[in-house]
């Protein structure tokens, strides 16, 4: 007897076995299908004078081949992946935006400095100023466009975070579900092996989108951890994950928040790991955010250098300019203050736009955001955040009337108990609205660029005015014995309108063994002003409260030449201005960049930062590959191994099945025996 | 790899990562074609970020090499232009100079030095036309730092009868750039101190006419400045002063004639007024005394003007030589040298006129046409000065013009160096790739074949 059911034991194994190689076959492409194995054992032998006689094989149980360790190192590299590949390919759309050659935000700029020289050549025509107009224009669409740009990927960048939030929740919730069976199902005794597959498969899943660490817990479920230890799921619940603001509620940049039992904890994305949401937030909140003030500070730097110089010129009717594109608005979306649940501002007036951004240096600018904290009401620190520099300043409120508040600043060489004689930090003047009287805690986010640049406009249309004659005008002596010539002569420092025009001015020189020196005196003959002449090293003279002029001569000077400095009569015939425009072009003012070079720079900034992208996804995802392959060495099915296997166990049920037909004529034999 | 090396494969995962290497391969290869197509190593700023950079810098330096070389050929016309017409200036002065002389020819009546005036009137025209000729964007060529539309203006009734609307002095040459103006304040107005152009005219306060009578002459020579720094203190005196004309009119008048008290000797007193009086404020400013030898031709050396000397040389009377006659001498009592600075070319051009045609007798003629010449010389000298100028302004721009291009060249390598694909290597590689991609897909196709399944059933 026992023959038959050993036989019918092994052929049960077998077909088990069989069936097994099958599934595997099956599942060969199933993504998460962990390889399975059939473990058989011996039931154990019936004892008997001659010892054990063996009763046949049993199926122990179904093995899911497996790694931990493997699965989990996959399931992050993947999360480094996904991540460092999604900001690469957002770095790359955005790369796409800063353009070198014809096609750039650089180009638009250049060619309309260069069409300057055009209405130099030749200010009375009207044709090369409609052209250097058209320029202008042209720079300004620039200047908006870009950033809308900027706006769609913002706005692609956006969106798929909240899908992936909404992902998140889903493949959360899924896992908990799958954790409930996986503890029920273990009440079984055998492992639930594609329940376990499915929920290493939706880890995997989730890692692709945020990187989690698992804890196991006794009853078969695991906990998902984000953010380092924000709890996603535990056992059977899962918590749900929003996209959320920053503390300012800056519109430009996102958060992870996690929601569990209502309450909702803002993550830092530098804590998240890996993740797709992670890539996406570090692009966003830096990559971005400096893409953006890079962009907003060529434009509000050049526009703003330019309205400036534009201002100081005379147009054809002998006005004085006004600005030639719109001017730069600084309001309350450039000053943020923290919103609840962050720590709210408790001082007087201090809300958003309380305090008030001013130029003052549009060379010095900085590409950069600030936090402004008040240490006290009327002490605190600035903090730069492109590069974390900290600057002390002092503030004084304003008298809640009239007089607005000022910030002063600690300079470089500002002793460290002494007053504070910056009035400008990076280019930029702060002041605050006069009822303002912020209390010790107090924080605002200034952002001059990173908002600035959504709307820049050619303010005019009419070529005549254009400010490019001179409104101050040199003349030299004509008894002059010297070799003097004019470079160039520049109005500074203005108001100079046709009402109040500069004073006349003459410029002396004394020549003695020991060098030439220079003296311009005023028109009542008193001196103003005194000091070396050198040729081709610019004159400077900038009375306080009147209209200044900086003048470069060449050639050498005998005693007693002279020059003057007065209206210009002539300024409709003068391109002196439009001159002046052109010598912007190399005015440092981008780090230390020329104006001509900024975006030259700043396509090097970002394509560095493309680059660097590159690189990670390319390394990270290398590391995913080989981490994959070692997690499939042991969990993937291998085609061979299972025809293999198909032909193992086939030859093993052919072999049951004999045995089977043995015994059967082993039976038969005695029947037959028995029989006679 | 190491691991894997003696692991066992997933089938699944092996197509897998044999799809992603054949996809790499294929980026790889299209990489190379856009490279190879578009002719640029750097098709997007993160492919190499300095080069990138380095690349749009050159190509701003191209550009701005362009618009100076735009702007320098525009100057060059400008100058080109003033330098021809101031070639023209000085064919016109010696046009005028030729006719001047021939003026001087004693034979001429005064209707045909009238003729010869209405003349050099014509010329004169032609010259403040070319002085206030205009480029080809319609600005002055002359308008030195800043002028009007005209910058000369002129005749006007009263001194001074031409003058420069503008604002004199030279614009220097920049690195990459030369004027577009030529100073025609230096070109065609003439100051007291730097170029002594004035004009003596002689008279007689009696006589006819106020000119000094046929029988007898009286000439001068041209001034010669003789102390700049007074010429240009008495000018800045004046100019204070009376406003526009910078320099005053002196007079010389001769008060006394005496050949009696020394026999033989003729001694002869004259005084000098200064209009307007800013020297010491008195007239007359000098008073002055000279003799000579009674009968003979009277050679007088005037210093009484501050900063200005000249010689009057007295013909007497042939009835002097007469016996017996009374010697009458020259000069004579009332006997009016007046000398004025002529401001412009302009204005020496309107001087011979008017003294040519309007001469009253050949001494009238001689001393005009004396004085004109002289002046004339001094004004084409000035015009040279300024037409020499502009000959070194467009050397200088054919200079610039061969950095300009030097540059480009420089600037266009630049760019390459940073940007451009070498061909050579760029075929090459992608031929490399090609053949790798192709024994990629082979074996790939060769190795799917391979399974254990091919072999059993």
């Amino acid at each position: 007897m026992g023959i038959l059911t050993i036989g019918t034991q092994a052929l049960q194994a077998n077909l088990v076995a069989l069936q097994t190689a099958g599934n595997n076959i099956a599942n060969v492409n199933t993504p998460g299908y962990s390889r399975q194995q059939v473990i058989m054992q011996t039931i154990e032998g019936q004892f008997s004078g001659a010892g054990y006689i063996g009763k046949g094989v049993s199926v122990e149980t179904i093995r899911r081949n497996f790694d931990a360790f493997l699965t989990r190192q996959s399931a992050v590299a993947g999360s480094v992946q996904a991540s460092d590949a999604i900001r690469a390919e957002f770095l790359a759309k955005l790369g796409d935006v800063f353009q070198g050659g014809a096609q750039g935000l650089g180009a638009a700029i250049n060619d309309m400095m260069n069409a300057f020289s055009d209405v130099a050549s030749a200010p009375t025509d009207m044709t090369a100023r409609t052209v250097l107009l058209t320029r202008v224009d042209e720079a300004a669409r620039r200047m908006t466009a870009e950033p809308q740009r900027l706006d769609e990927i913002q706005n692609g960048v956006t969106l798929q975070l909240q899908e992936n939030a909404d992902t998140i929740n889903t493949l959360a919730s899924n896992i908990a579900d799958v954790n409930q069976q996986i503890a029920r199902a273990l009440g079984s005794g055998q492992p639930p092996n594609d329940l376990l597959d499915r929920r290493d498969q939706l880890l995997r899943d989730l890692n692709r989108l945020v990187q989690t660490s698992q804890v196991p817990a006794d009853d078969g479920t695991v906990g998902v951890f984000i953010g380092g230890s924000q709890a996603l799921v535990l056992g059977g619940a899962a918590a749900t994950v929003t996209v959320a603001v920053d503390d300012f509620a800056d519109t430009l940049k996102n958060k992870l928040a996690i929601v569990r039992n209502g309450v909702s904890v803002t993550l830092d994305e530098n804590a998240l790991g890996g993740g797709e949401v992670s890539g996406l937030l570090k692009f966003q909140n830096t990559d971005l955010v400096e893409a953006r003030s890079l962009l907003g500070r060529i434009t509000v730097a050049v526009t703003e250098s330019i309205n400036a110089q534009h201002r100081l010129g005379l147009d054809l009717d002998g006005n004085v300019g006004g600005n030639l594109f719109s001017a730069t608005q600084f309001t309350a979306a450039n000053v943020l203050v923290p919103v609840a649940p962050a720590q709210v501002n408790t001082g007087t007036n201090a809300v958003a736009g309380a305090l008030r951004i001013g130029i003052s240096d549009a060379s010095r600018f900085a590409a950069s955001d600030y936090d402004v904290r008040f240490t006290t009401g009327t002490t605190g620190l600035i903090t730069r955040r492109s590069d974390g520099v900290v600057t002390d300043f002092s503030f004084a409120p304003g008298d809640g009337v009239s007089v607005p508040g000022v910030f002063s600043f600690r300079q470089a060489g500002d002793p460290v108990a002494g007053p504070f004689t910056g009035s400008a930090i990076d280019g930029l003047a702060l002041g605050a609205d006069v009822t303002t009287a912020p209390a010790a805690g107090d924080r605002f986010l200034l952002k001059p660029f990173s908002t600035a640049s959504n709307a820049v406009n050619r303010e005019f249309s009419t070529p005549r005015a254009l400010a490019v004659g001179s409104p101050i005008a040199v003349s030299l002596t004509p008894t002059n014995l010297g070799s003097l010539a004019v470079s160039s002569l520049q109005a500074k420092t203005l108001a100079t309108t046709s009402a109040a025009p500069i004073g006349n001015y003459t410029i002396s020189f004394t020549v003695t063994a020991t060098g030439t020196t220079y003296n311009i005196l005023d028109s009542t003959a008193t001196s103003v002003a005194t000091g070396n002449y050198t040729s081709g090293k610019p004159v400077d003279f900038l009375p306080a409260g009147a209209p200044g002029f900086s003048l470069t001569l060449t050639g050498a000077p005998k005693q007693g030449d002279s020059l003057s400095i007065k209206q210009n009569n002539f300024a409709n015939l003068s391109g002196g201005n439009a001159q002046a425009m052109m010598n912007l072009r190399d005015v440092t003012m981008f780090d230390g960049a020329a104006l001509t070079d900024g975006y030259a720079s700043m396509i090097g900034t970002i394509g560095i930062r493309s680059q660097s992208a590159n690189y990670s996804a390319e390394v990270s995802s290398n590391i995913a590959v080989n981490a994959e392959k070692n997690r499939t060495s042991i969990s993937g099915v291998n085609l061979d191994e299972e025809a293999s296997r198909l032909l193992q166990y086939q030859q093993a049920y052919q072999a049951s099945a004999k045995m089977i037909q043995i015994a059967q004529s082993i039976f038969d034999t005695l029947m037959a025996g028995l029989s006679r | 790899m190491s691991v894997n090396s003696l692991a066992r494969l997933g089938t699944a995962n092996a197509y897998d990562s044999t799809l992603r290497n054949l996809q790499t391969r294929q980026s790889d290869l299209s990489k190379l074609q856009e490279s190879l197509t578009s002719g640029k190593k750097i098709n997007r700023p993160s492919d190499d970020p300095t080069g990138a950079a380095q690349a749009e810098r050159a190509l701003n330096r191209i550009a701005r090499i362009a618009t100076d070389q735009r702007a320098l050929e525009s100057q060059r016309n400008a100058i080109a232009s003033a330098e021809s017409t101031l070639g023209d200036v000085t064919e016109t002065l010696q046009n005028i100079r030729e006719l001047v002389v021939s003026a001087g020819n004693g034979t001429h009546t005064a209707a045909e030095r009238a003729t010869i005036a209405a003349q050099i009137n014509g010329l004169r025209d032609r010259v403040l036309s070319l002085s206030n000729a205009k480029d080809s964007n319609g600005l002055p060529l002359f308008a030195a730092l800043g002028s009007a539309l005209s910058p000369f203006v002129g005749p006007a009734a009263t001194q001074p009868d031409y003058s420069f609307d503008g604002l004199p002095g030279q614009s220097s040459t920049d690195v990459y750039a030369i004027p577009f103006t030529l100073d025609g304040e230096s070109a065609f107005m003439h100051q007291p101190a730097r170029d002594g152009v004035f004009n003596v005219t002689v008279g007689n306060l009696t006589s006819p006419g106020n000119s000094i009578p046929t029988t007898r002459g009286l000439l001068t020579d041209n001034i010669a400045v003789t102390n700049t720094a007074v010429v240009a203190n008495t000018a800045a005196l004046a100019a204070a002063t009376a406003g526009a004309p910078d320099y005053p009119t002196y007079t010389v008048t001769f008060t006394t004639v005496d050949s009696t008290t020394t026999p033989g000797t003729t001694a002869v007193t004259y005084e000098i007024t200064e209009t307007p009086a800013v020297t010491s404020g008195v007239n007359p400013i000098f008073a002055g005394a000279a003799s000579y030898k009674t009968g003979e031709t009277a050679k007088i050396a005037i210093t009484g003007i501050p900063g200005l000397s000249f010689n009057i040389t007295g013909t007497p009377p042939a009835s002097d030589k007469a016996a017996g006659a009374t010697v009458v001498g020259s000069p004579a009592v009332g006997d009016v040298i007046t000398v004025a600075p002529r401001r412009s070319v302009f204005s020496v051009i309107d001087t011979a006129i008017n003294d040519i045609g309007k001469a009253a007798n050949a001494n009238a003629v001689t001393q005009a046409v004396a004085q004109a010449l002289h002046n004339i010389d001094k004004s084409m000298a000035r015009v040279s000065a300024i037409r020499g100028q502009a000959g070194d302004l467009l050397v200088r721009a054919d200079s610039i013009t061969t950095t300009n291009s030097k540059r480009n060249v420089e600037q266009e390598g630049n760019r390459s160096r940073a940007e451009d694909l070498d061909m050579i290597q760029g075929i090459s590689d992608f031929n490399n790739q090609q053949t790798g991609f192709q024994a990629a897909l082979q074996s790939y196709a060769q190795v799917q074949k391979l399974s254990l399944f091919n072999f059993i059933g």
